[in-house]
């Protein structure tokens, strides 16, 4: 019994810390090609006159787009388990697979969406689909391999009833939806607006003006990434792991107590602290920051 | 940035035609479940004729039960992205779906304890993954953009009663989550992964009684297939419900406190429909026709 559980603590800090390398690795691909909510910008901006070398793969939202990946890789996996495989090497041969999907859209994605900007000058730059490309391809690759082991482990150590291909959809949209929140604003505001004043939002008159120059030559993608997986990536990355490590620590440890009501007590607990954390950060916002404009003494 | 200037006001009006249409249509889908409903005997004689009804009763509820949850989640899309408005800055129907099948992993796991602990299990997993989210949304907003909360459709926070004006940086609606935003997404994420959860159980429960009979199989056998089965139903019936309370609300909400948040009473009825319909087709794959 004592050896059960302390076995599957170590699988969920592996699992944990898989999903912390996929979450960060997951917000550094969308960033590089500009995935998620601020390509809205990457696609503005040539029509209003600001030509750019910025990559461009709206696939779809990250959400979908990595459920379908990461299902992809997770199916591919189970099937060359199934033809007796190891399970190290089917894991990696389904995600390689799965990567090329993502590399296939990424192309025709960035050639369809620029070649759509033809009428406002933007041309298709093939440097940069030959650079960014396989560096969207490596992050997601990492992305997918990561979140494809950790439902192995969820479905063979944990024993979740979930057939593999089912959970890598599951924890592929999971990704999705954790990498997109966190990490989109730091990208799309802080990144591409680098030229705003620093803790502010972007004023909506100045859409489409993103910021096209580094300190030499023209800014790519590249240098994107580079930036937003400081923060952004890191905390995408903090924010999948403590979600999947989170779940799986209260399943394991207290599901046996109270005939499954220890499990939930401890997750609303969880929930609780996160609520207090949340209105920390918020009140320390209000006290540091200040307001923008005089406090005005009648409000409606 | 038309999303940001959109006004609630548009396309926010009742119809009582269309939600008079919509509940003869979920009677009408009710009626032919409840037809059909004593066929699945057929391959399952022990159960109660009425069973695959529950189960579309069950299904339908959940359904609602999403689509409901779904109004609660603070979403500001493209907008949010660039600080320009509240809210976290992905789609509605995704994040909706990203919190809610996490939900529905755990309800899943703690399917044999019972359904009543399942389905709170799967609402506490779709709570727990949108509190951390909105936890590190805000975080990423103070700490790593030096942006504080604000609200760009309440004077006050209902909630604390903070000031939300004045926080709001020159020409933007407002940017990250305020504290009702953050209680918002933590209760849709609870309603979704409960409602995602019960779709899972009832229709587990239907394909785990009737696929033996029907394939000529074990139960034990029948197991991998009735669970993967009742998974995928379960996640479709999530996507097809985030998606029509996403138009519901044009794309992007606050929360609760959004002028927008009343409209749920429409997204009911279609939920409701739709998910009449999708899981009239789950459970006619276990009827003799």
């Amino acid at each position: 019994m004592v050896a059960n559980i302390i076995f599957g603590i170590g699988i969920t800090a592996l699992a944990g810390a898989l999903a912390t390398v996929a979450g960060s690795s997951e917000d550094t691909e969308s960033n590089i090609g500009s995935q998620g909510d601020p390509n809205s910008q990457v696609q503005l901006a040539p029509q209003m006159g600001f030509l750019h070398r910025i990559f461009n793969k709206a696939v779809a939202g990250e959400p979908p787009a990595y459920g379908l990946w990461c299902c992809l890789g997770a199916g591919l996996a189970w099937a060359f388990m199934a033809m007796q495989i190891n399970p190290v090497l089917a894991i990696v041969l389904g995600s390689v697979l799965a990567t090329f999907v993502q590399g296939v859209y990424a192309t025709t994605a960035y050639v369809g969406r620029t070649a759509s900007l033809a009428k406002f000058g933007q041309p298709v730059y093939v440097d940069i689909l030959k650079s960014m490309t396989s560096v969207t391809m490596a992050h997601a690759f990492i992305a997918i391999f990561c979140t494809v082991t950790l439902c192995h482990l969820i479905n063979t150590a944990l024993g979740h009833p979930f057939p593999l291909p089912l959970l890598g959809l599951i924890w592929g949209i999971a990704l999705g939806a954790a990498g997109s929140a966190t990490g989109n604003p730091y990208y799309g505001k802080e990144r591409q607006y680098q030229n705003q004043k620093f803790g502010a939002g972007v004023p909506i008159s100045a859409s489409g003006n993103i910021v096209r120059y580094a300190e030499a030559g023209e800014r790519n993608s590249l240098d994107n990434g580079f930036f937003t997986h400081k923060i952004g990536g890191s905390a995408s990355g903090i924010c999948f792991g403590l979600i999947v490590f989170l779940e799986l620590w209260r399943t394991i440890l207290f599901e046996q107590v109270g005939a499954g009501w220890g499990a939930i007590i401890v997750g609303v607990l969880i929930i609780l602290i996160f609520t207090v954390i949340d209105r920390y950060i918020e009140v320390w916002a209000r006290k540091n920051y200040g307001p923008y404009t005089e406090v005005k003494e009648v409000s409606s | 940035m038309s999303a940001v200037a959109a006004k609630p006001a548009a396309g926010g009006a009742m119809n009582p035609t269309a939600m008079a249409v919509g509940i003869v249509m979920l009677l009408i889908l009710v009626g032919i479940g409840y037809m059909v409903s004593p066929m699945v005997l057929t391959y399952a004689p022990a159960i109660s004729p009425t069973f695959a009804l529950m189960a579309l009763l069950g299904v339908i509820i959940g359904g609602v039960l999403i689509g409901f949850g779904t109004h609660f989640v603070p979403v500001g899309g493209a907008p949010a992205a660039m600080g320009q408005a509240p809210g976290i800055a992905t789609g509605v129907a995704m994040l909706a779906a990203g919190a809610g099948l996490a939900g529905l992993f755990g309800g899943a796991w703690a399917a044999e304890l019972g359904m009543v602990i399942a389905v709170v299990t799967g609402g506490v997993g779709g709570g727990l993954m949108m509190a951390i989210t909105c936890m590190m949304v805000n975080f990423v907003y103070v700490f790593g953009m030096g942006i504080p909360s604000a609200s760009g459709k309440v004077a006050n926070d209902p909630i604390t009663g903070d000031s939300q004006a004045e926080y709001k940086s020159q020409g933007t609606e407002g940017h990250g989550l305020p504290f009702i935003s953050f209680v918002g997404g933590v209760i849709g994420g609870i309603l979704g992964g409960a409602g995602g959860t019960l779709i899972y159980l009832e229709l587990l429960s239907l394909y785990e009684e009737t696929l033996p009979g029907m394939m000529q199989i074990t139960p034990a056998q029948a197991m991998p297939i009735a669970v993967s089965a009742a998974g995928m139903f379960a996640v479709g019936l999530f996507l097809v419900n985030a998606v029509l309370t996403a138009y519901n609300i044009t794309g992007t909400i606050e929360g609760p406190h959004d002028p927008k948040f009343k409209r749920w009473p429409r997204a009911i009825v279609a939920s409701a429909v739709a998910s009449a319909l999708c899981g009239l087709v789950a459970i006619l794959i276990v009827v003799p026709l």
